[in-house]
Formats: structure tokens, sequence, C-alpha cells
């Protein structure tokens, strides 16, 4: 099987310089970024630059759990999530790259009868849209993990066509083929300032030196505001620190990703054979530092082992930092703010924008490209904070992790 | 002589796989850790991170001195869960979960 | 044929006593009477002109019991293998002819020990019910169960080794079998049966410990040279000084080195003590957490966390082993240098009866001798005039292949490599602590950066010995006697 490759994805190490000008230039080659300059140039709108000021994975893209569920509250983005699962499984075909996509579930327990009717409502409008979720009892639960331990546990939920996938090579996926259909990406190339042009168009300034835009795309995760705010943008948006570890690999044994209401506990076993999870700390500040601490390690453990008593003796291997994107309503940000035409927004996914990737991408690029404009790009504005509209949109709080 | 140069025991990778790497661009070493695997098992690059850095800075033309070592994350050795489980500071008096719960 | 009788002598540098046979001028088959440690047996010996240390035919052991702990015996595939107490589970079977451990992750190909210092991850096996042990790390205890991992039907013969042979070159797992929808479903269920390493723990946790805390004045990570003399100097000038080694007893590379030995761990480890410090062994620095308790190190150890505060961090965490490049350089059999080194200096026991030592330098110089004394044929590759390209052997090294400074490669027979590269630095736990490193390849690997008195880039924090580039033990004792002091000066300021 040979792999020598005359294809060189990455440009920046070759030396190679940013072009002068280009149609889009995408700021940030995490999921979102790539998703979306690969989808556009499938669909014809090949003259694009996709910048990063690190390497590809060094943001959120390269640090959550993998984690791909329809189970939300609302319609909306039970619909859209349906259709990012129906492309991961296609995924590997059509991008010629492994994600190790499995479809192995979501179990979502409960220990409270609130937390019960909580997830009944939410299954019951999954059901409605067609999803395979179904209400378990704790011995239910019990069938799909049977080293859980019941105690106190008051219910469950379960969609089987949920799934975990390894995030890394959805970048290396989107990056080949983007690649190969004429984008450039260029990692290494922080972004320090944008000019917006009176007659139209933009010039990004990067340490790499500069590139003409007639649109300019802004998926940089938790630090989108600091490049909104290169055009005069501030985003209602902050950073918080979520921490998440891995353990040693282990033969498969766990079906499901598992997560526990209360606590905001997840986990999962990776296609290493990882056990991946993490859990919610409370009180935590707006942040970006991405440091580890021994509290997370503490909370964690005390759940897992108490969840599973078999884990008590697996070791952990590594633990690590992401930053969720919070918005206001707990939706994204899509679309041109108020006053700055060209300039796209694609941030504040919370904990769920690496799944929405896939649908999210084919969506903006339809629509970039002169195609349809799907009902997001109206219903989650900037402008809706600022009064339009505010209280139309569902606010999703369906969150975990 | 034909067989495989392993530069990574825990994950099995090859000296061909770095250069791999490197070759379609992904020559960061962060880059060629997650591409290949490298140091991502159990030893968590103990063994091997030092000599691929070195491959790292000659196949990239590089500097050994601007080649940095990859961030190096807790535990430092694998650690069974049940040593955290009592640590003070999971106390679930502290208040785990949030509104948004 | 005739018999040889086997007389006990003294060897002074091991401190421990030999069996010694003579020289021989014509075969000899040579009878080991039962002990505890050679069992009985048979062997037959060629003719040299060098005394042969006799070994006991069943096993690689060189040294009487006298220097061991008690005797008792653990279990390696349900086969009985006598092992003592003090010793890890790696050297045990070592020394009793074990070979394979468990097969690597991927290709499934054979595995041992290399570094046999619990940093290579070659040695994992599954040890009384819990997976993913480091067996050069746990010691034998009686009755102790050693399995292999990732191996069916055996770790000696694994079916799926096949993996390895279909993939000459290597698997890319990135782009294989994606041109099919169902194709790929397939062999995603197959790789996800074939991932990990060990199965769950076969029990869950007894008990939840509670966590221990320990404020000092200098916290000191690791107890080798650097180590030791660094605990002793801080705790002779009056701090309250802490120092904790990951290893089943101290003294670091004293112990793998003939010029040293147990007798110098010993008495540095005694110094240090003597001094007033505090040593735990089998205690693991996992991390330096700045956010909690103020900032503390987590330390690690089999039965309990503890949470130690210091007001200075002292790393001495020494270096690495580090392979070199050749084919199948993987193969059981091929060691570290100091693998070879501690197996014969720490525990009497030889990595092979023809050991190829492959590099230069004082160390590997030293080995070369002590093997030779010790009754090992011992070939050298000094990686300079003449480079090792390969090893052969399918499940443990048979040979060496060499490329000679002419061009002309020819084959060494051994069943032992030593690889002498330079130690990398282990910088695991300054850099997580925040502390500034940079690679050159003189000093090994990436050397923690520190001024003359062993600051790092870190307030509070300081290094010594071989993790700020690779050194040897004379010159990190001495380093350590220095920024101990330091160390202590600045803490009990």
């Amino acid at each position: 099987m040979a792999f020598g490759s005359d294809l060189v994805i990455d440009r920046t190490r070759s030396g190679e310089p940013l072009p002068e000008r280009a149609e889009l230039v995408i700021i940030g080659a995490g999921v979102m970024g790539l998703s979306i300059a690969y989808n556009t140039a499938k669909r014809g709108l090949t003259d694009v630059v996709v910048l990063d000021r690190g390497y590809l994975a060094e943001g959120a893209s390269g640090r959550n759990g993998g984690g791909v569920r329809q189970q939300w509250s609302t319609e909306l983005n039970v619909r859209l999530m349906a259709e990012s699962v129906e492309m991961c499984r296609r995924f590997a075909k059509e991008l010629e790259f492994n994600v190790w996509f499995r479809q192995g579930g979501y179990l979502f327990l409960a220990r409270s009868a609130a937390e019960v009717s909580r997830l009944e409502k939410n299954v019951e409008l999954q059901r409605r849209c067609g999803i395979p979720v179904r209400m378990l009892d704790a011995e239910g639960a019990r069938d799909i993990v049977p080293e859980l331990s019941l105690d106190g546990i008051a219910g469950a939920a379960y969609n089987p066509s949920d799934g975990i996938l390894f995030p890394w090579p959805f970048l290396w996926g989107y990056a080949q083929q983007a690649t190969k259909l004429g984008v450039k990406l260029h990692t290494f190339t922080p972004c320090v300032g944008i000019d917006v042009e009176p007659g139209g168009g933009f010039v990004v300034h990067t340490e790499r030196g500069s590139v003409r835009a007639a649109r300019v795309l802004d998926a940089c995760g938790a630090w989108s505001g600091e490049v909104s705010c290169m055009v005069g943008v501030e985003l209602p948006t902050w950073p918080i620190r979520h921490e998440i570890c891995s353990s040693e690999p282990l033969k498969p044994f766990l079906r499901p990703m598992v997560s526990e209401l209360s606590s905001g506990l997840y986990f999962s076993q990776s296609m290493r054979g990882e056990i991946v999870g993490g859990v919610s700390l409370p009180n935590e500040a707006p942040t970006l530092s991405m440091g580890s601490r021994l509290k997370f390690l503490a909370h964690y453990s005390r759940r897992l082992v108490s969840l599973i008593p078999r884990l008590g003796n697996v070791k952990v291997l590594r633990q690590w930092a992401g930053p969720y994107d919070m918005s206001p309503d707990g939706n994204p940000i899509l679309g041109e703010p108020p006053g700055v035409p060209g300039f796209f927004l694609c941030c504040g996914f919370v904990g769920h924008g690496f799944m929405m990737a896939p649908v999210v991408g084919k969506l903006y690029a339809e629509w970039l490209t002169g195609g349809d404009k799907h009902e997001i790009f109206g219903l989650h504005t900037l402008d809706r904070f600022h009064g339009a509209g505010a209280g139309d949109v569902a606010k999703e709080d369906f969150n975990i992790g | 002589m034909k067989g495989k140069i392993i530069v990574c025991r825990c994950e099995d990778v090859t000296l061909h796989d770095v250069e791999h790497s490197i070759e379609l661009g992904y020559a960061d070493i962060e880059e060629v850790k997650r591409f290949t695997g490298f140091g991502t098992g159990p030893c968590q690059g103990k063994e091997c991170m030092a000599l691929i850095a070195r491959i790292v800075a000659e196949r990239a033309g590089v500097e050994a001195a601007s080649v940095p070592a990859f961030t190096s994350r807790p535990p430092i050795a694998p650690t069974p869960l049940r040593l955290f489980a009592r640590d003070p500071a999971g106390d679930p008096d502290d208040g785990a979960g949030s509104e948004e719960r | 044929m005739h018999w040889v009788a086997v007389a006990a002598s003294a060897v002074p540098q091991y401190g421990h006593d030999f069996p010694v046979l003579t020289m021989v001028e014509s075969p000899v088959s040579v009878r080991v009477e039962g002990s505890a440690y050679t069992g009985e047996g048979q062997r037959e010996l060629p003719p040299r002109s060098r005394p042969w240390y006799a070994c006991g035919a069943l096993t690689r052991r060189l040294r009487a019991d006298a220097g061991r702990g008690e005797p008792l015996r653990i279990l390696f595939e349900d086969n009985s293998v006598r092992a003592f107490a003090g010793e890890s589970v790696a050297v045990a079977l070592h020394a009793a002819g074990r070979q394979v451990l468990s097969r690597s992750l991927k290709y499934h190909r054979p595995r041992a020990f290399f570094c046999l210092e619990g940093h290579c991850g070659g040695c994992l096996m599954r040890i009384d019910g819990v997976p993913n042990l480091r067996a050069c790390m746990e010691p034998c205890t009686n009755e102790l169960s050693a399995e292999g991992q990732n191996a069916f039907p055996s770790p000696d013969l694994d079916l799926l080794e096949a993996v390895d042979w279909m993939f000459p070159h290597g698997m890319n797992h990135h782009t294989m079998m994606t041109g099919s929808k169902i194709l790929n479903l397939v062999m995603r269920g197959i790789v996800r049966q074939l991932s990990g390493l060990g199965t769950l723990p076969d029990s869950d946790a007894d008990e939840l410990p509670e966590v221990e805390e320990l404020t000092v004045d200098v916290a000191v990570v690791g107890a080798g040279p650097a180590g030791l003399a660094a605990a002793a100097a801080a705790a002779r000038a009056g701090a309250r000084t802490l120092v904790v080694d990951e290893h089943l007893q101290p003294g670091g590379s004293l112990l793998a080195d003939p010029r040293h030995g147990v007798a110098a761990a010993q008495a540095a480890t005694t110094d240090a003590r003597e001094a007033g410090a505090e040593l735990r062994s089998r205690a693991t620095a996992i991390a330096f957490y700045p956010e909690d308790g103020g900032g503390l190190l987590a330390v690690a150890t089999p039965e309990r966390l503890l949470r130690v505060r210091a007001r200075r961090y002292l790393y001495a965490t020494g270096g690495y082993s580090v392979n070199e490049l050749f084919v199948n350089n993987d193969r059981p059999g091929v060691f570290a240098a100091r693998a070879v080194g501690r197996l014969l200096v720490q525990h009497g026991v030889l990595a092979g009866e023809r050991v190829c030592v492959v590099g230069a330098g004082d160390y590997a110089a030293t080995l070369t001798r002590a093997l030779s004394d010790a009754g090992c044929e011992v070939s050298t590759v000094d990686q300079r005039e003449r480079r090792i390209i390969g090893v052969r052997g399918r499940t443990w090294v048979t040979a060496v292949e060499v490329d000679g400074a002419d061009g002309k490669t020819s084959r060494i027979d051994c069943d032992a490599v030593a690889v002498a590269a330079t130690p990398a630095p282990a910088t695991e736990a300054p850099r997580q602590h925040g502390c500034k490193v940079e690679l050159s390849p003189e000093t090994g690997g990436f050397a923690c950066l520190v001024d003359g008195d062993g600051h790092t880039s870190v307030e509070d924090v300081l290094a010594c010995g071989d993790v700020c580039g690779y050194a040897g033990p004379e010159a990190a004792a001495a380093a350590g006697a220095r920024v101990g002091a330091v160390a202590a000066r600045e803490a009990t300021a």
C-alpha cells in the first residue's frame, strides 16, 4: 500500500506565500472553517483561503470528545443533527478519509423524577422527528451498559443512532479534499487586522502577509470575538473551559456515550479503546485558559467510579481542556452582522459545534454560493440579541459536559 | 534491509509514517504527533519524542532548537482513577451542575 | 565430556557471590546442583580462555540468592516462574528465560521490555487482573499472576501477527478502505474489535483511598544520583525535605552502572535519610497543579494520592533510554544499554549470552567490559565506522546486520542487543510545571534550561542532573549537591 504523495495540504511549511487575493477568506481552520471551505469548493467556489493562527486541531476541534447526538430539546437542532449523522456515515467514502464514526448510541441517565420528565419531554419531540430514541427504566439502562451501578438511577433515554467519532481525521479529511479542489490552507498564520474597504471587500492582514478578500468568514470558535473586533463587531459570546481526559486503551466493552444529567458527566469508549470523558465543574468563570486542574479529575473520578465501579482500577492517561463557545440562548451566531456586509459569523456553538459542522458547512456553502439560504441564517443572527426578533428563537438547553 | 523501523513503540508508528506526515505539510511536532499518533499511547512520548523531534528537524530542514516539545499534560504516568475519587476538590457539596441543566 | 565442580567466589564490585568456573580447554558439561536460584540442570559450555560464571541451566541468573529477597513463585500465563522479593515482574520473567511478553497495538509485533525503567511502554502486561501495568515497575509477590495482552492464543504465537506481514511498509489507517461504504463499515467494526490493549480489570476498586497532604520546604522529584545528593544537601542545610521516586528501589542510574552499583545507591540513599530527608519510593510525581490549593505537586503511590506543597520544587528526573533507528528495532531482545546494565548490576541477571553493544561512549565501554567479565560474549558496533541497519529473528533477536565503512554488510550473531544512545532528558514533569526546555542532540533530547544555580524559567523551580542534559552519574551527584543547597537556602529564607 504505497503512500507517497505529491499533495501538500498545509502550505505554510513549504514557505508558500499567501495569495494576493481570494474570493473568500475563512479565518479559523477548525472543523467549521474546513467544512465550509470543502463544501463551498465542492459547489464550485474554489478561490478560497483558510487561515489558522496555529496547527490543525489546536482549538476546540482537536480537543472534544467526539460525540454526535440527535437528542436535543429543539426541533431545529434535532433535524439538523439527523442530517449531520447521515453525513458522518458517508464521510469516509466522500472525503476518502477514515473518521471512525461508530453509532453506539447515547444513554442519558436521570437521577430524579424531574430529570425523567425532562427526558420524556425531549424524547417525545425527538420521536416526532423520526429519531429512534426511547425511554428506559434503570434495568433497561443496565441492559445497554452491564457495568452500570443502578444506585439512584430513576430512568434513562437511549438513542441507538447517536454516535461517536474521532475528531482529528475530520479536519485532515476536509483539508485533504478541499486542497484537492483548489482551496489553500495556511496554518501558523495569525490574523492581526482586517481593513473594511469602503467600496466593499476586505484586506486581511496576517503575520505572513496580507490577502484581499471579497468576503471573510470568521470561524474561530471561542476566539471569534477577537477577529470580529477587527471589523468593529462585538460578540455576546464567552468562553468556558471544559476539561476532559482519556484513559488507557482497553478492549471494547462500552457501546454508547453515557451522560449523567445531574453532574454533566459524559464518557464513551473511543476507537482506540480509551474511555474519554468529562464533567461540569461548578462556578466556572469565563476564560480561554486551557490548563488542567486536580479538581477536574476529582469530580470526574468521583462521578465515574460511582456510576461504573469497575473503572476505579482503570488509569487516566492524559487530561486536557478545550473552550465551549457559549452563547446567551445556547444557539449559534451566524450570517452577516449589521453594518458589515460580506463578513460572516459562525460561532456560539457551545458544546456541539463539532457535531454540527458537517451540516452547517453544507448549508453555509449553499448560501455562500448563491443557493438556498436555510432558515438558521435568518433565525440565528447577531441582532437577535439586540431586540430584533429576540425571544423568537427557541432556547437550546440540553447541553452536557 | 526490509522491515519496519519503529519510532513510537506504544502506537506502532514507523519512520515512514513520520516522513509521510511531513511530506503532506503536517510538519509541526504537534501535527506530526496527531497525524501519526506518536506520543499518544501509554508512555505519552517519553521514549520517542526526542528522537522524532530530531527527525522532524532534519527532514523539515530546521534548527533543532526551533522544534518545540509537544505539550506535557497531567498525569505524567498512568494513574488509577480511584486515587482521585476522594480528593476534597471533588466534594459534591461544591455544587456540581449549572442552572442550564 | 567431563564434570567440573562449581565453586563460589566473591566478585567485590557487585558485592555478591558468583559461582565461578575457571578456564576450560575442551567442551564441558556442567551440572548445577539444586539451589534456590539456579534450580537444577545441565548445560554444555564450549571452550573459552576467560572465566565462565556458571549460570543455572534454567535461568540467566548469576548471583547466589544471598543478594536477593525471599524466593517466591509467580505465574506467567499459568506457568510457574521462580522469582525473588524486591525484583520486578519483568526482571523475574527475563531471568527465567521467558521471552515475549505481549503484542503491539497495531501490527501485533512481539514485544518485551526495552528500557526496564517504566518509560517505553514495551512491557505492558495484565498483572493480578489489572490491565496495562508496566511489568518493570510491578514488584513480584507470591502467586502473582502475569499475563500477556493483545495476543491470541499466546504472546509467543499470535495469529494476528499476520497483520504485520500483510503490511510490510505499514498500514495507512487514514485512507484504507474508504472506497466502499459497506466495506468501510465492516472494516471499522473489525478495527474496533481489535482496538485497545488490556481488558477491563477483574474487580472493582476495593476502597477509595483518602488523599494525604504534605507541606515541606523542598520537594525533590527523583532519587537517582542527582536527587539523592540534592535531598541530602537540602536536608543538611536545614530544609524540611521530601524526595519522591517512582521506582521500587531508589538509586536511579547508579543501579544500572557497573562503576557504581547497588552499594553506591545504598550509600547515597542512607546519606539522604541520615541528613533528615524523607524518601518515598513507588511515589510518582504526576503533575504540578497551579490552580489547585494555591499550587501543589500531585504524587501518586500504589495506595493513595499525595498533595505536596513546597516552597521549592527540584526536578532531578534524569533521562530516558532512547532507541536507535534500524529495521526491527522493537524486536524483543533489543534492549536499552541501561536495561542490560540494570539487569546485570542491580539484579545479577544476564540480558543474554551473546550481547551486541551498539553505540560508543563511556557507558557503552563500561558495559562492554562488565558483560565480558560476567561471561558474556560481547560484540560491539560503534555507530561510527560500523552502523547497525537491522536485526534478525522472528520473536527474539538472533543476529544484527551491520553496514561497514567499506560499504559491505555483515552479520553478527547475538541474542541480545544493548542500544547505548545518549539518554533523553526526562522533562515531562518540569515542562508540565512550565519550565522551558530546548532540543539539542548533544544533551540527548529536550534539556531543561537552567542557570548556574539550577534555577529553571519558573520561579520556585530548580532542576539538576541528566534532566538538564546528559552528563552521567558523577556530574549529576555534584550538581545535585550544589542545587539542593541553593533550594534549601531559598526555601528557608
